[in-house]
């Protein structure tokens, strides 16, 4: 696409997936407009075929964001699980009216979650009766890899598409240089650590983005598929690599594994920093470039 | 190997362009490359001259990820009165591990303030010889990395305020106002006093923006996303964005 006028640094916000999604690119005025009208139509349709109450299973992108889940959940020895929608239902994540359940209500939950359960026929992925699908840990990085492929065949050079907990960046940052990503301390303001990276995703999954507390104890939206109740062990854990939508799946399998290395030994070029529930920072996989802020 | 041979070694291998791209744009940095098998025999040595440029009397340390030395490592640097900690924000030093895609010849240098710097001068020269003559390849790389003396935070100077997805207004953090925006939902009332600035009325559901604390360091931001709102702290940028 030509450019029609000056190129310069300009940053936008876009409301989706109830997030604020920022976009900063090198570009002129008339073509952020069409990259912010390209990126709100893909996060727009992703929205739709992956919010919980979505049920067009026959999609192409479905189907293709599935095969991908289903390979992490493999990978992840089941750490990861899109299937864990009545888990999110249950512990009142998704009406946003907390509480913690008996282990009776879990127990019988868990009879509905597993990957396995699902079957791909005539082209359309199928569902038992009772169960829900759950892509929040997957679809926000698929998203934002969509849309930065798109604004990068535009033909804007450099940029970042950071939805919260997931970017991509490529190009160079307004000093010429990789971009420096900080990473949100779980426990206090500010930021506890920066990657300094381009052409590559990040994202992060944490204890501090959805939960609640009872009794001194923190209950968070990140489920052990296995056990039904939120995984313990770690406060953060980013991961770093060229596709966000791994990025984002395997930061939710890592936060619930007890093994990450060996997940990670399947993904080479991936590389992760983790934040274990006394505030210690650990880094596996491929060793990008990160430094731990004061 | 000479120095120009060991970088085009560096940067031939992929993993390692990123370090040392971001080793030479660092400017405070301090960062020691190893290419050795046994790291424990030469870091000791190579670490006391490192020292000298570091601004830092502090001899804490810690690993970034697991070494294949650990063990040795942390036994030689205990003895030559390092502690070993487990955080790395507390560290003075920080050791991680790489493996390198191919074996090149063992060899080292220091990257200063976006500078390579060849320390092999001297004593250090016979060390260079003694790791070329007993090893004739290696595939593991050691890097040292020395804290900066200025801290990643920085105090903004001014907020940006972002409404209806677009850069609507610049505050300058130094002078204490009260400003109303028309946002997508109704009024949102930000607030600016001792270099501070936060979001004191809103019309969002969760109010999420009100409970935020005030934010006053260059990245630091409040986000109102169902009014598609956001403050941003400008400063001295050490950082382009966070995630989280």
């Amino acid at each position: 696409m030509s450019c029609g006028g000056r190129e310069k640094w300009q940053t936008s916000t876009l409301l989706v997936f109830d997030t604020l999604c920022e976009i900063k690119v090198f570009c002129s005025s008339s073509v952020l407009r069409s990259a912010q009208e390209e990126v709100e139509g893909i996060f727009s349709e992703i929205e739709s075929l992956f919010s919980p109450e979505a049920e067009d299973y026959a999609s192409p992108m479905v189907l293709d964001l599935y095969t991908k889940a289903l390979q992490v959940y493999h990978d992840s020895d089941r750490c990861f699980d899109i299937t864990v929608g009545p888990l999110s239902r249950l512990w009142g994540f998704l009406s946003k009216s907390y509480h913690i359940p008996s282990s009776g209500q879990i127990e019988s939950t868990l009879k509905m979650i597993g990957m396995e359960k699902l079957k791909v026929k005539d082209g359309t992925l199928t569902l038992p009766p009772g169960m829900k699908l759950d892509w929040g840990a997957i679809a926000k990085g698929f998203a934002i890899d969509l849309a930065s492929q798109v604004l990068i065949e535009m033909g804007i050079s450099s940029g970042f598409l950071n939805a919260g907990g997931d970017l991509y960046c490529w190009g160079k940052n307004p000093d010429n240089q990789d971009w420096n990503i900080g990473i949100k301390h779980p426990r206090e303001r500010g930021y506890f650590g920066i990657l300094t990276i381009s052409r590559l995703g990040a994202a992060t999954t944490g204890d501090y983005q959805r939960y609640f507390i009872r009794d001194g104890i923190r209950y968070h939206h990140v489920f052990d598929p296995g056990s039904g109740y939120p995984a313990r062990g770690r406060q953060s854990v980013t991961v770093c690599g060229p596709e966000t939508v791994l990025c984002d799946a395997l930061s939710t399998a890592l936060f619930v594994s007890k093994t990450p290395e060996k997940i990670m030994e399947k993904y080479p070029e991936y590389g992760a920093i983790i934040v274990d529930s006394d505030g210690d920072i650990s880094v596996i996989g491929k060793a990008y470039p990160f430094r731990p802020v004061e | 190997m000479d120095r120009r041979d060991f970088f085009k070694t560096m940067l031939a291998t992929p993993l390692l362009t990123p370090l040392i791209l971001a080793s030479t744009k660092s400017q405070n940095g301090l960062e020691l490359y190893l290419i050795a098998e046994e790291a424990q025999k030469f870091i000791p040595t190579l670490l006391e001259e490192a020292q000298k440029y570091s601004i830092s009397e502090s001899r804490k340390f810690c690993f970034l990820n697991p070494h294949p030395q650990e063990k040795p490592l942390i036994k030689i640097l205990l003895d030559r009165g390092w502690t070993l900690i487990k955080r790395p924000v507390e560290a003075n030093l920080t050791l991680s591990f790489s493996h390198l895609q191919g074996k090149a010849l063992p060899s080292f240098t220091l990257v200063k303030d976006g500078r390579i710097w060849d320390i092999r001068t001297r004593k250090l020269l016979s060390l260079w010889q003694e790791m070329n003559r007993i090893y004739s390849h290696s595939s593991y790389l050691t890097i040292a990395s020395f804290k900066s003396r200025l801290t990643d935070f920085s105090v903004g100077k001014y907020v940006t305020v972002y409404n209806h997805g677009l850069q609507a207004e610049t505050l300058s953090l130094g002078k204490d106002l009260t400003k109303s925006f028309q946002a997508r939902g109704g009024r949102i009332v930000v607030h600016i006093k001792d270099g501070k600035a936060w979001i004191s009325e809103s019309p969002c559901r969760h109010k999420i923006c009100l409970y935020s604390p005030p934010v006053s360091l260059a990245g630091e931001r409040i986000i109102c996303a169902p009014n598609n709102f956001l403050l941003t702290i400008e400063g001295r940028r050490s950082i382009d964005t966070v995630i989280g």
